[in-house]
């Protein structure tokens, strides 16, 4: 991890409320790896805290991060313009593996949990895995990123909320129901809270123990481990730091309800 | 190159740069992204005798120009720290300065005597609830602060104390004496300023504690003005704190007074904020031709 000023060479919306932004790496910075995410600074000085943003795409000259306008911080971020330069640390967190053994790999995003979902299918273009994506929008205006679900993956399902588009219902369902034609190895797993305990739900339900990961959402501090605002609970007991030890968790680890 | 070095209770730091408790961890993570030897000091993530887990997440919020937070003193325990972490900050050079919380006096008592010794100053949080006192801090009323400091100094045979205080009290001038009487060496201001935030769509604060410490660079006029009141009221040293983000507003408190300064939530703006603050101050007093921190501590004037 490196803290380092980017260069803004694009930012504009993806979908509703959604926006991509891509910047330029400086040299030095090493260890991008998808699930990894980065900590931003929105580039006005009345927001102290930076905001941490899953990797999307990314290659050794610039990285891509896919955001939502949630607040008065993301909307400043919004306003960055090409050329603008940001302040950041990068890349943080453990990030998603998939290991060679795992070949069938199903991949479950809801919201901006999608984005994290695309950086995997990013990392390992190439890499002879075949991919089963279930991908959850609220609505049809939300829904982005469909070509890069559809183009590497033997099925991508998309769904909504609302049945604006796709199939209605959400990503966990629409895996569980096309659970056997998958048949995956492994299965890694971003987004909203409810969607991944629905998700833990759903294996638990139907025995399925096959090794699951998932991306954990907090809001933090400093980004980097020091400051012990962004944990979760395991089930252990113990606490986590989502930025350092995580974000990325066995989903039999960690406490959905904590 | 101007010396930077100063003199606190006998301890001495190469600089007057602090990383203030709870925003920096055991230093461990930001010597990942810099070498923290530069540093003046390094003020531990709050200690309690027994490992605490903290408060439900989020802990952690923004308003304009500050954030507030509350972790609610999550930390391995001190034997933890004795065990695992000590040796790595020793070994960086920094003064090491214990953050120290207990529910009652006899734990504020108990864990300094378990550090007494082990590290170069003891820095006695005390704004965490108090059973004993009807849900009162230990840092609200003076004669609470005497009571502390005196058993804490009790339980110190070779470690100096340095008592951190709370701004959210009468008058924080008074608390620092009663500091002073209860044999604190020094003391550290100011600690977060309590707040809230409301998500106006779910009529919730946004933190789960429901409040949270202000901290960043818009309580700093609070802080710099706290700072210059305690210093003229004691005679022991003041560490300053409160909004820091650069060299600039390290020197306010030092000319109002403050022997060195600790430096908080700028490091998650910005981690490499301290060596920067570092570097500035030494540009700043060679730009002067200050030699010495000591020249210009405490030479505010104030206007006729």
């Amino acid at each position: 991890m490196k803290e380092c000023k980017v260069k803004v060479l694009e930012n504009a919306p993806l979908a509703a409320g959604i926006y991509r932004m891509r910047f330029s790496i400086p040299d030095g910075v090493e260890g991008l790896q998808c699930g990894k995410f980065v900590n931003i600074s929105v580039g006005d000085g009345a927001h102290l805290l930076r905001r941490p943003i899953a990797l999307c795409e990314y290659d050794e000259k610039s990285a891509t991060i896919c955001y939502q306008l949630k607040g008065e911080g993301t909307r400043a971020m919004g306003r960055a313009q090409a050329g603008d330069e940001l302040t950041c640390v990068l890349p943080l967190g453990n990030g998603f593996h998939i290991e060679e053994g795992q070949r069938r790999v199903a991949l479950i995003g809801g919201g901006v949990g999608v984005f994290p979902m695309v950086s995997v299918l990013h990392a390992y273009k190439g890499a002879h895995k075949d991919f089963y994506s279930y991908i959850g929008f609220r609505s049809k205006n939300a829904v982005c990123m469909e070509n890069a679900f559809a183009s590497q993956s033997i099925r991508s399902v998309i769904v909504t909320d609302d049945g604006s588009y796709g199939y209605q219902g959400n990503a966990v369902q629409a895996f569980l129901d096309d659970y056997a034609n998958a048949a995956p190895d492994v299965i890694l797993a971003c987004g909203p809270t409810p969607m991944l305990r629905a998700l833990k739900a759903g294996l638990d339900e139907n025995n399925i123990a096959v090794p699951c990961y998932v991306s954990l959402e907090e809001r933090m501090g400093c980004g980097i481990g020091a400051c012990l605002v962004c944990t979760c609970k395991k089930l252990d007991g113990s606490r986590a730091r989502v930025c350092k030890d995580g974000p990325v968790f066995p989903i039999g680890e960690v406490d959905l309800h904590g | 190159m101007a010396d930077l070095r100063v003199n606190i209770c006998g301890v001495e730091l190469k600089n007057p740069v602090i990383a203030a408790s709870g925003t920096f961890g055991f230093g461990r993570e930001f010597d990942e992204i810099y070498d923290i030897s530069c540093l003046g000091g390094v003020s531990t993530k709050g200690l309690t005798l027994e490992p605490r887990p903290g408060n439900p997440t989020p802990r952690i919020a923004e308003g304009h120009g500050v954030i507030l937070n509350a972790v609610g003193l999550q930390n391995p325990g001190v034997e933890a720290f004795i065990r695992d972490d000590l040796a790595f900050l020793k070994g960086k050079g920094v003064a090491v300065i214990a953050n120290v919380a207990g529910k009652t006096i006899e734990d504020y008592a108990a864990i300094c005597a378990r550090l007494d010794g082990l590290v170069d100053m003891i820095e006695l949080n005390i704004s965490c609830p108090n059973v004993r006192c009807g849900g009162m801090a230990f840092g609200i009323r003076p004669e609470n602060v005497e009571e502390v400091t005196r058993a804490a100094k009790g339980a110190l045979k070779r470690t100096p104390l340095m008592v951190k205080l709370s701004p959210n009290v009468e008058n924080i001038a008074v608390n620092a004496l009663a500091a002073q009487s209860g044999g604190a060496d020094c003391v550290s201001l100011i600690n977060t300023l309590t707040g809230m935030v409301v998500d106006i769509e779910r009529r919730r604060p946004l933190i789960a504690n429901n409040t949270g410490g202000v901290s960043g660079a818009g309580i700093r006029p609070i802080a710099v003005r706290m700072t210059y009141e305690v210093c003229r009221a004691v005679s022991i040293p003041v560490i300053g704190m409160g909004g820091i983000t650069r060299a600039a507003d390290a020197l306010e408190f030092i000319i109002a007074g403050a022997a060195a300064v600790q430096v908080g939530t700028a490091n998650f703006t910005d981690t490499l904020a301290m060596p920067k603050i570092v570097e500035g101050l030494n540009e700043w007093m060679d730009a002067h031709g200050v030699k010495n921190i000591e020249e210009i501590r405490g030479t505010l004037v104030l206007n006729g």
